[in-house]
């Protein structure tokens, strides 16, 4: 029974981890800063660990803060005048799964790339979207925007990443 | 979903986190607790000095009060007792008079 759910901060960190940090890294495109963003947001969990009330709650939580959380340092680092993603950590995508092939590696990072050029409303919807896997209306719910704004994002998001994939991943193809 | 968007749900796999990300997280949190802990307990001793301060100087105003209507009360006496002795003085001077007057009738 979900009322009888207690529960283990560190279960939910070894859970969560990769999903808040991938999330915090392709928003904000520096590791650094997306590890500082996981740390933050995971502390944040401990101080609200009462009132989560199932796994699937801790899991639309980590999400919405982490979102939040990455918008947030985005927005410090413009008022700083810092822009993020003049130039992508060329770490971004040092770490990945062992059994991926090194072309799907240079793959992703290109798809980075390319998602980094994105407005940051377009980008965090398709982050969701195909980072995470959620429908629109789970989209518009975690992010707290209007579904027709969400789904405006993700067609217009994505409408943009193909034609900017079309040149640079055909390149890509090419090069490889 | 077309093979773009299948391509891009590829592509776009969450990421490993950093190895030491756990244990940089339970190290945080470990010395927030810690400090939670320390708040807290300076909370209490600020409470407590506080009921300790507002006890003495509650009652340092009380015995100073009690001190003034003690001393009021003394001052009250001594004047009773002037009055007193005022009184009695008057009497006897009273008394003399009233034997003079029968003496000289």
């Amino acid at each position: 029974m979900a009322g009888d759910w207690q529960p283990d901060f560190e279960q939910l960190v070894d859970e969560h981890q990769s999903m808040v940090f991938s999330l915090a890294l392709r928003m904000t495109g520096d590791r650094g800063l997306a590890e500082e963003i996981a740390q933050d947001v995971f502390l944040e969990l401990d101080r609200h660990l009462g009132r989560i009330e199932s796994p699937l709650h801790a899991l639309a939580w980590l999400r919405r803060v982490a979102m939040s959380r990455s918008t947030d340092a985005l927005r410090r680092r413009r008022v700083r005048g810092v822009n993020m993603w003049v130039e992508i950590n060329e770490n971004h995508c040092a770490q990945v799964d062992e059994d991926s092939s090194p072309m799907a590696v240079r793959l992703a990072a290109k798809v980075d790339r390319l998602l980094a050029t994105l407005p940051e409303a377009q980008r965090a919807a398709l982050v969701m979207r195909y980072q995470e896997d959620l429908t629109p209306e789970e989209i518009a719910a975690t992010l707290g925007a209007p579904l027709a704004t969400v789904k405006s994002h993700l067609q217009r998001g994505l409408k943009l990443l193909r034609a900017k994939a079309s040149t640079h991943l055909q390149e890509y193809s090419r090069g490889a | 979903m077309d093979d773009f968007e299948r391509e891009l749900s590829e592509a776009m796999k969450r990421q490993p986190a950093p190895a030491d990300l756990k244990r940089k997280v339970l190290e945080r949190r470990r010395r927030e607790h810690a400090q939670r802990r320390q708040s807290r307990v300076m909370w209490w001793q600020r409470l407590a000095a506080s009921i300790v301060l507002a006890g003495v100087a509650g009652g340092a105003v009380y015995w100073r009060h009690t001190v003034e209507v003690h001393k009021g009360e003394e001052a009250k006496q001594q004047v009773f007792t002037a009055l007193r002795i005022a009184n009695r003085a008057l009497e006897q001077m009273n008394v003399q008079l009233e034997q003079q007057n029968r003496k000289a009738e």
